[in-house]
């Protein structure tokens, strides 16, 4: 993306229904992704898909075997991220013996992966991820695991009330960040071949997939869930952009989280929350691990300084730091938005802290009280100046 | 319903309180409600779905929540426990809360749920309540619905079952289910009772519980957590009720209660003056685990 | 691993437990000077970390001996009615009641951990606290269920 003066523009889902990439629209019987699954397991790779977890809740987990996935069921409880940036993962270990301490560096083994069945938000926000841990530094660890996934987004039909892509520039059937697009269709899946990976796993597995179908059933189904997803917010991500900007001590901060109880749950289940922490942990006398873990913005000890002063001094102060990072401040600096409209945060939050609720509240001040409008680039609003220009 | 909407904006209007915790419909079932003005009070519920415990923002650790003054807090019978639990800790001056005890016919599992109370819907902890009638308020309200839809423990027969097992096999459970810890903090954000300053699990000179979610560090997390809230904890299920990863932290709890009622006769209680069993002590405690 | 931190000696083929000991001060500690002094023979495999009181000892002390490699845990203090501070082991017992329970609860074999009382002129009592428990503990083999739990990420 180019980080120069031009206007950046927020990421929108350009994708028109039935398109694959150079037009490639096949079909998947559902007897087939069985056996594309057994051929993949067989083969050694690592198969993903949500499984079920009890009390009518899924989870992204590996396969054993076809079987166990519940594809297009419950959004699974936590997203994508953790297969891209595990909640705790060894960076490298060292070793003391005697006065010599030894640096091992961590295998970088990322075994091959497919993740069937995803849902279109979560593939979306590994997408806008890539961003930030590509921007000064090539984070290896999460673009080796990219590398070696392939992502079959599965059409989503729109879950509950919390769900609000259509507000933030994606759609139930989105395929921004996914490499094979599936759409329930009859006895199968419409597939879209949206990438070269996409491509190499059809080509791979060729008598797997047939030609492509009528389409207009698959269509009319994921036009009705981008309608019902849309009834949930309407909200315009620039104009709540600009009064982000423009009301960063606005009244209405410091009240906005009486409910929050602080926990952090949103950000681990957030598709997008991705800030870490590194921590070095010995392991019996003479040995230990550097290891990197999950973080969130909500809780105190994110921003405690040593001397005992916190910036950010209560839950309000971290509920305003959240939205900003997600609605202004990623979408500053890298063009767009931090947030995939999943819902998970309102739906995991214990105190009924609602974003699409907060964000129509955005929305209204935004309209009520015109802002300035959005300062024209990256560079002037930007906290972080841009490492060495374009990239 | 509407008695409480009434007090509220009662207390508000005549200053008593400049705060009324209580519950109201969000886009997502009941959820916690915080009114300043008397206007507001009409959006204040109590019905079935009410099962937030509304103490825990009466914790000292939320910062936020100071400078209203005087605050009102709707409380069911079992949150007047964990009221007691900050009372007998003195983490909370009785003078600085008024509290308004609502009779409660039981809660849904989830502040979701929808329609009646049935024996699969109710919540855990309300099998066998005895406390649907709070006390020690300063006003109560509602009428005592007659009964709770009545089933059998579920969470006794998973303990039972979970002891049936060897060693290997339980800890092998408790792995697995730990394994999928985050090591978000909901579990103790959410506690009424987790009231430290500062927890040991933000501790990094030295990092007595180290902050990577790997099971190491989340069996010492959780067993630490069960352990702090020994003849504490007021099962009020917030912990495993916001936990993202579903781990069954109530069955931890629960066993810890058994063990606390077993071995020193306490159950919790919604009376701060019985002293709390972990810092008291009896020459006769048993001891037959000590060579 | 390094034979450091597992406590097996993969050369010999043969186990020797690691047993870390938390004492008081005042009773066991000095009782196990005593044994020192009185030359009674006793296992080689513990290592004493002393505290001011039984009731010092946090349990978070016993799972972290556990993480960092060790085998099998003793705890031992005053008798009661002995505490130096009066009612450190009183509170103490306590707390090692409910986790004792806990732990085993949680799967972890509560025989890893001996509790004991060990006054100033029990030397004799210390050895067998430490001969018995590192037998148990070699019975038992090492924890490496425990040692497991935080290997390398994949």
């Amino acid at each position: 993306m180019s980080v120069g003066k031009e206007k950046p523009q927020m990421a929108t889902d350009e994708h028109r229904l039935g398109e694959g990439v150079g037009g490639t629209t096949r079909f998947l019987a559902r007897g087939d992704l069985e056996k594309l699954v057994a051929e993949l397991l067989g083969a050694g790779t690592r198969v993903v898909a949500p499984v079920d977890a009890g009390k009518g809740e899924t989870e992204y987990r590996r396969l054993a075997s076809f079987a166990e996935a519940k594809l297009g069921a419950a959004l699974p409880r936590r997203s994508l991220k953790e297969f891209f940036l595990p909640p705790t993962e060894e960076l490298f270990r060292w070793r003391r013996e005697g006065e010599a301490l030894q640096l091992l560096e961590t295998p970088a083994a990322h075994v091959a992966t497919v993740i069937l069945g995803a849902f279109p938000c979560d593939a979306a926000a590994v997408q806008a991820l890539d961003k930030v841990m590509g921007w000064d530094y090539r984070d290896d660890p999460w673009f080796g695991r990219r590398e070696a996934t392939t992502i079959v987004a599965l059409a989503c039909n729109g879950q509950d009330g919390s769900c609000f892509c259509t507000a933030v520039g994606l759609r139930p059937d989105a395929v921004r960040g996914a490499d094979l697009l599936l759409a329930a269709n009859g006895e199968g899946y419409e597939v879209q071949v949206l990438t070269p990976k996409g491509r190499a796993l059809v080509d791979g597995h060729a008598a797997r997939f047939g030609a492509g179908r009528d389409t207009g059933s698959a269509n009319v189904i994921r036009a009705a869930a981008r309608e019902r997803v849309a009834k949930n917010l309407q909200a315009t991500p620039e104009k709540i952009r600009g009064w982000l900007q423009a009301n960063f001590e606005h009244p209405m901060w410091k009240g906005i989280a009486l409910r929050c109880h602080g926990c952090g749950a949103c950000a681990a289940v957030c598709p997008t929350c991705h800030c870490f922490d590194i921590v070095d942990e010995p392991e019996g006398l003479y040995e230990g691990a550097r290891r990197r873990n999950w973080d969130t913005c909500q809780t105190p000890v994110f921003t405690l300084h040593a001397s005992g002063h916190n910036p950010r001094p209560d839950q309000n102060a971290r509920i305003r730091q959240r939205l900003n990072h997600k609605f202004r401040i990623y979408p500053e600096r890298f063009g767009e938005l931090l947030c995939t409209g999943c819902g998970r945060c309102a739906r995991a939050c214990p105190g009924g802290m609602d974003l699409p609720e907060l964000l129509g509240a955005l929305e209204k001040l935004a309209a009520s009280a015109p802002a300035p409008a959005p300062a024209p680039g990256p560079a002037a609003g930007a906290l972080i100046p841009p490492p060495g220009g374009a990239r | 319903m509407r008695d409480l909407q009434d007090l509220a904006a009662k207390l508000l209007t005549e200053k008593t309180v400049g705060l009324v915790i209580g519950w109201e419909a969000g886009p997502r079932g009941a959820r916690p409600s915080f009114v300043t003005d008397p206007k507001d009070a009409g959006k204040l519920i109590s019905d079935n779905r009410c099962v937030h415990n509304l103490a825990a923002y009466l914790s000292p650790r939320r910062p936020h929540l100071r400078g209203f003054g005087r605050i009102a807090v709707a409380v069911k019978g079992c949150d007047v426990r964990a009221v007691a639990g900050l009372l007998r800790e003195t983490q909370l001056r009785r003078e600085d809360v008024v509290l308004i005890g609502i009779r409660c016919g039981g809660v849904h599992d989830t502040p979701t749920g929808v329609g009646p109370l049935t024996a699969d819907n109710l919540a855990d902890r309300c099998v066998g309540c005895e406390v649907r009638d709070p006390a020690r308020c300063d006003h109560v309200l509602g009428e005592l619905p007659p009964s709770l839809p009545s089933r059998g423990g579920r969470r006794a027969a998973r303990i039972a079952e979970l002891e049936a097992l060897d060693h290997a096999a339980r800890f092998a459970f408790w792995r697995e289910e730990l394994s999928r810890c985050v090591r978000c903090n909901a579990c103790r954000q959410v506690c009424p009772l987790c009231v430290c300053e500062r927890c040991l699990a933000d501790k990094t000179d030295p990092p007595w519980i180290e902050s990577s979610p790997h099971p190491r560090a989340n069996l010492a997390w959780h067993a630490t957590r069960a352990l702090h809230l020994a003849g504490r904890c007021v099962d009020c299920g917030e912990c495993e009720r916001a936990c993202p990863a579903g781990i069954p932290l109530n069955l931890i709890g629960r066993k810890v209660a058994a063990v606390v009622e077993r071995r020193f006769g306490y159950r919790t209680t919604d009376d701060p003056q019985v002293p709390a069993p972990i810092g008291a002590w009896k020459p006769e405690d048993g001891q037959e685990f000590i060579r | 691993m390094s034979e450091a931190t597992t406590g097996i000696d993969a050369t010999a083929g043969t186990f020797e437990p690691r047993i870390q000991a938390f004492v008081c001060n005042w009773c066991t500690y000095t009782g196990a000077d005593l044994a020192g002094t009185s030359r009674i023979p006793m296992a080689p495999n513990v290592r004493i970390i002393r505290l001011p009181c039984t009731g010092r000892i946090d349990t978070l002390f016993i799972l972290k001996a556990f993480e960092r490699g060790a085998d099998g845990v003793i705890v031992s203090g005053c008798h009661p009615n002995d505490c130096h501070y009066t009612a450190g082991n009183f509170h103490a017992r306590r707390r090692f009641a409910v986790f004792r329970d806990l732990i085993d609860f949680l799967g972890i074999d509560p025989d890893r951990i001996t509790f004991s009382w060990v006054s100033a002129s029990e030397g004799k009592k210390w050895s067998e606290v430490v001969n018995d428990t590192t037998e148990r503990i070699r019975r038992m083999g090492p924890f490496s269920a425990y040692h497991g739990l935080a290997g390398r990420t994949p």
